[in-house]
């Protein structure tokens, strides 16, 4: 049991990170990234190419983050630049439409150069001994990464000028407009920010488990799921739903199975939809 | 009051043009006629090769699907995004009931209909009576769609699992033999749109159209938002749940990945993009001209995939209301798009407030 909490502290960690990028984007633009696994496996794919090369680990996964921001800008400035032009409901279900088809794009090339290939970091060292339970030196970089990723992300929304301005903007719009906020400008670089968040979701995770090149669906769909029971445009949210779902799957894939326990993460997050939409909802008044 | 203005034609990328042409009993029998003797020729080409005949029944599978999502989706703008999961409960209820329960297969198949067509319709309750919107019906019908499949999956003793089972029942039946089942799916395709066109002329389809052009006028004047919703979604779910079990008997087996969400959904938005949403015939036509592109492109193998993203990409993008709309624009007649700004996308954006 401790163990399959611990095992899911550390996944939840990545949720957690993972649902950051998403629900950032979501919360300032108003805009569903359904390429967002893809921006990961991309990332992951880079890293890997480059230790191919010769690149030691540490180099070559700092180059994945870059990739990851590069990626996140690209977007930006490309398929996103027709979503930004509406407002509303239709600006979601068009981000939604054009970024399945950017995923659909990356997938099906990414399977066809480099089927079956997956990045996986391995971290020397000997295992831990935590509350009873031998950690692996990889699930603890993975989880040590992860924590200071967000305990930064924390201390720039909540304290630095630039996390203010963004929360205005997720706030009110208008309002950040009139006090000389440049929402385009804020969503660039939310953007930017949550390619480099999915780049370090595939770092971390290859730490633990491989990270394929298929990966970016199912990726994607979690990122999602501990969005919406995080509430959308929270990264507090993000952070303590990646946190649960990440325990309650440890414990439900150690005692039932995998299968059953994904069905227990959605049913789990269908029920907080519907018991508290509104508060999930950020754009619905 | 401004908000609601904004919120009600948000949706236009669902509007469709044809709904707002009336057109007369006979005219849209003979079309509906037309489009049956049209596809009927289809064996006299591909009728000598059993593969492309599969090929055939498949793409007319689609045509079912899609045409029930766009009665779902195009008409009452609910974002089901379970099409392949519903035919699911179709098709691997059916083969259940047959072959591990024992009924008959046409018990079997109304059954399994009657079941999918209930879950669409409680899904559409739920997201109804919560006042959901469209991209939150959509990811609480994904999250059925996603669970479904795990379900298939993780039950292998029943569902076979991965690999799927071979359905035993009808073995011998017309319904595995290589023409019969066209016909047989035909006989769907023409029943879907013959229902369509009957909901749609009827007192039922002038309240989808009011409900979709805007939702809170509709709701002034009188129209009851949940009952049409959920009629529309029990309507859908069950065509594809019908759709789902007859294909899955003609196929003689079934497995995850014909019901899969990538497998079926995706492509199901392609085909209604293509042809156009919200119109009688687009579902159709964007199914048979997907089924041939698909064919001739099977050379590509992983590389198709990048040819519908590329596609998604660009039919959303200009040619936003499909190719039947559109073609019907361009070739004039009285039906005048300028003349409806509000089913134009990009203009019903510039009426919302900055």
């Amino acid at each position: 049991m401790t163990a399959s909490i611990l095992d899911g502290i550390v996944l939840g960690l990545q949720f957690g990170v993972l649902a950051s990028g998403l629900t950032l984007v979501y919360g300032l633009g108003g805009v569903l990234n359904l390429a967002y696994g893809q921006m990961a496996v991309i990332s992951a794919l880079v890293v890997l190419l480059t230790m191919d090369a010769g690149v030691p680990a540490v180099p070559a996964a700092l180059l994945g983050l870059l990739a990851g921001g590069l990626l996140g800008w690209l977007f930006d400035a490309t398929i996103l630049r027709p979503v930004y032009r509406r407002k509303g409901e239709a600006r979601v279900l068009l981000s939604l439409l054009l970024t399945l088809g950017v995923a659909f794009i990356v997938d099906g090339y990414l399977n066809w150069a480099y089927p079956l290939r997956g990045l996986s970091l391995r971290i020397g060292g000997d295992a831990v001994e935590i509350l009873g339970v031998r950690m692996r030196m990889g699930s603890l970089a993975a989880s040590g990464i992860t924590l200071v990723v967000l305990a930064v992300l924390f201390y720039v929304f909540r304290y630095t000028r630039l996390g203010r301005a963004i929360r205005s903007v997720i706030e009110n719009e208008q309002g950040a407009k009139l006090v000389g906020i440049d929402p385009p400008q804020m969503l660039r670089l939310i953007l930017i920010l949550s390619g480099v968040l999915a780049a370090v979701v595939a770092v971390t995770r290859s730490m633990v488990a491989p990270v394929n090149v298929q990966a970016g669906f199912s990726l994607t769909v979690l990122g999602l799921i501990v969005t919406v029971v995080g509430g959308l445009g929270s990264i507090t949210g993000a952070f303590l739903a990646g946190l649960v779902l990440g325990i309650i799957n440890s414990i439900a894939a150690a005692y039932i199975g995998t299968f059953l326990s994904l069905i227990i993460l959605l049913v789990a997050a269908g029920f907080t939809i519907l018991i508290r939409p509104a508060g999930l909802l950020g754009v619905r008044e | 009051m401004s908000e609601s203005f904004t919120a009600a034609h948000g949706t236009s990328l669902v509007g469709g043009a044809e709904a707002h042409t009336a057109r007369s009993w006979p005219n849209l029998l003979a079309t509906i006629a037309a489009t049956g003797a049209a596809l009927a020729l289809v064996p006299l080409w591909v009728g000598s090769s059993r593969v492309l005949t599969g090929v055939a029944v498949l793409g007319l599978a689609f045509g079912c699907y899609a045409i029930a999502f766009n009665l779902i989706f195009g008409s009452t703008g609910q974002l089901f995004l379970c099409v392949g999961a519903l035919a699911g409960v179709g098709g691997y209820g059916a083969a259940i009931l047959a072959d591990q329960v024992g009924l008959p297969i046409v018990a079997s198949i109304l059954l399994a209909t009657l079941a999918a067509s209930l879950i669409g319709g409680l899904l559409s309750w739920v997201a109804v009576r919560r006042s959901l919107g469209v991209i939150f019906t959509g990811i609480v019908t994904l999250i059925f769609a996603l669970s479904f499949e795990n379900l298939v999956l993780g039950v292998s003793s029943v569902t076979g699992g991965d690999a799927g089972n071979p359905i035993a029942a009808g073995a011998e039946t017309f319904l595995r033999a290589r023409i019969p089942p066209y016909y047989v799916m035909l006989g769907l395709v023409l029943l879907f749109l013959l229902v369509h066109a009957l909901l749609r002329r009827s007192y039922i389809g002038w309240a989808f159209r009011a409900l979709r052009d805007d939702e809170v006028a509709a709701e002034l004047a009188g129209v009851n938002v949940t009952r049409y919703r959920v009629y529309a979604a029990l309507a859908g779910s069950g065509m594809l749940g019908l759709a789902g079990a007859t294909y899955s008997f003609t196929a003689g087996r079934v497995n995850p990945t014909t019901f899969g969400f990538a497998q079926v959904d995706v492509v199901v938005i392609v085909m209604l993009a293509f042809g156009g949403i919200g119109t009688l015939l687009g579902p159709i036509l964007g199914a048979v001209v997907f089924t041939v592109i698909d064919e001739l492109l099977i050379e590509l193998g992983q590389l198709r995939l990048v040819a519908y993203g590329a596609l998604i990409i660009v039919l959303f993008l200009w040619i936003r209301r499909g190719l039947i709309p559109t073609l019907r624009s361009l070739l004039g007649g009285g039906d005048d798009p300028a003349s409806r700004p509000d089913t134009t996308p990009g203009r019903a954006v510039s009426t919302g407030p900055d």
